[in-house]
């Protein structure tokens, strides 16, 4: 019973310290994967100006699928053993609730740089810019859904 | 005594041939009868649909000899959801089954040859001391949070278990398995021995570089460390 706590209690604070796989006690400088107001940078892209096209589709195949699923559901491979599941990309209620700049930022500078989960690593090295708002065009395809 | 010049000279061409990566050795008849080829490349070029294993042209560069020759006789899974060109790859259900098993001569011949083939062109050793206790824990919070490294490799939790993505090959043997030279470059440079991977690019400085590999060199099933 007691013991049942304990576990329970440990699982709950591993979820909240926001490493990706974290061991809790070294995690105090991580920022928590709160629904909390998203950072939108002063970025201003024009995705739809980025459609998507086989290419696109490819790239996503081949990087995004391993954590977000071959149908962008947020069941790839990896999802069972992250902290934070990865973001479901056919899901309008969370993704019309942020920007396409905000999602043009997780993509390129990862999840910690928009105050999300730092499983969602940065792209900016991998895939150039027009690129990332190509996947934006994408996702944005995928959940049928635009920015509020 | 006067050694002659040509006697020298030999001598120092013998010892190039030998040590030189030029120095692959010729691929044993082996090689055909279990079949490696038909799932390994050992020579840089397109992959054939059939090839979804680890390329083997850079093995030399790449792996622990002792490791090495224990794995053909024991092989391991490595990669648990198989190699990223595995057809089953994004299912988590790799098309290839089990590894051939070599015996101890067998082994002994193979690993021979394999860790004849090399394609990094000078590889100094590193000669990295291991992580304080103090600098680990630092690195590890570049390896769990700052990079995600661990949303697609294995590694230990604190209790020493594996844990961590599957996508990535586990890393909870790296220390025993891979040499310390390879990783530094890996991490450096993938394309220079996987021409598009899976794993994102970063670009780190030198001291990140260094860091990170003997991070992952403290990665060793059979030793704790402290
Ligand atoms: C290693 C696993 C992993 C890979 C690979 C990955 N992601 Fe993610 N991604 C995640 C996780 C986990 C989250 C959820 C973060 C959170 O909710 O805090 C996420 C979230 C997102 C989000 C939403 C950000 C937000 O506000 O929550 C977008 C957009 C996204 N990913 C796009 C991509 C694209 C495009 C790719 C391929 C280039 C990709 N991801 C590759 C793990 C991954
Ligand atoms: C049926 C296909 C197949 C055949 C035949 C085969 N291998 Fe493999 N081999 C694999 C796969 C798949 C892996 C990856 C296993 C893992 O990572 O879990 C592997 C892994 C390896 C590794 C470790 C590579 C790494 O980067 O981790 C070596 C070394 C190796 N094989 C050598 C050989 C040799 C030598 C032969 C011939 C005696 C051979 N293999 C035959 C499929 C095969
Ligand atoms: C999105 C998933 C992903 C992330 C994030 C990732 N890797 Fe990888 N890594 C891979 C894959 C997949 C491979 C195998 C190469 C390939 O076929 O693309 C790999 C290969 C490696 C290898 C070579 C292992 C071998 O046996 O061949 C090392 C070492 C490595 N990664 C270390 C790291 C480090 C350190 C980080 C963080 C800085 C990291 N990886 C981040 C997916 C990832």
């Amino acid at each position: 019973m007691k013991r049942a706590f304990f576990i329970i209690a440990g699982m709950i604070l591993w979820a909240f310290s926001a490493g990706c796989g974290p061991d809790p006690a070294e995690e105090k400088s991580a920022t928590p994967p709160a629904e909390s107001a998203p950072t939108t940078p002063a970025v201003s892209p024009t995705p739809r100006a980025y459609p998507v096209t086989a290419r696109t589709r490819k790239t996503y195949q081949f990087y995004c699928a391993q954590c977000h699923g071959a149908e962008g559901h947020g069941n790839g491979i990896n999802a069972p053993y992250l902290t934070v599941p990865p973001r479901d990309h056919t899901k309008a209620d969370y993704l019309e609730t942020r920007s396409d700049a905000h999602l043009f930022t997780a993509i390129q500078k990862g999840g910690l740089a928009v105050g999300r989960a730092p499983c969602m690593p940065s792209w900016e090295h991998t895939l150039d810019e027009s690129t990332t708002h190509s996947l934006v065009s994408y996702i944005r395809e995928l959940c049928r859904c635009e920015a509020l | 005594m006067k050694i002659p010049k040509l006697c020298l000279l030999t001598g120092a061409f013998l010892l190039i041939a030998v040590t030189g990566s030029a120095g692959a050795l010729a691929s044993p008849a082996l090689v055909k009868e279990k079949q490696c080829h038909t799932c390994h490349r050992f020579a840089s070029g397109p992959a054939e649909k059939e090839q979804s294993a680890p390329d083997l042209f850079f093995a030399g560069d790449k792996f622990q000899k002792k490791w090495l020759e224990n794995f053909l006789q024991h092989p391991e899974t490595i990669r648990l959801t198989g190699h990223t060109r595995d057809p089953g790859f994004l299912k988590g259900t790799p098309h290839t089954g089990l590894h051939p098993v070599l015996n101890p001569e067998e082994a002994r011949q193979m690993t021979d040859y394999l860790m004849s083939l090399k394609t990094l062109k000078e590889s100094p050793p590193l000669n990295l001391p291991a992580l304080s206790k103090g600098k680990r824990v630092r690195v590890k919070i570049l390896f769990e949070r700052d990079y995600s490294c661990i949303a697609c490799h294995q590694s230990y939790n604190l209790t020493r278990q594996p844990r961590g993505g599957v996508s990535g090959p586990s890393l909870i043997d790296a220390g025993n398995r891979l040499r310390p030279e390879w990783v530094y470059q890996w991490l450096k440079n993938p394309k220079a021995f996987v021409e598009q991977g899976r794993m994102p690019l970063y670009h780190f400085d030198e001291e990140t570089l260094k860091r990170l590999t003997q991070y992952i060199m403290f990665h060793k099933k059979d030793d704790p460390g402290k």
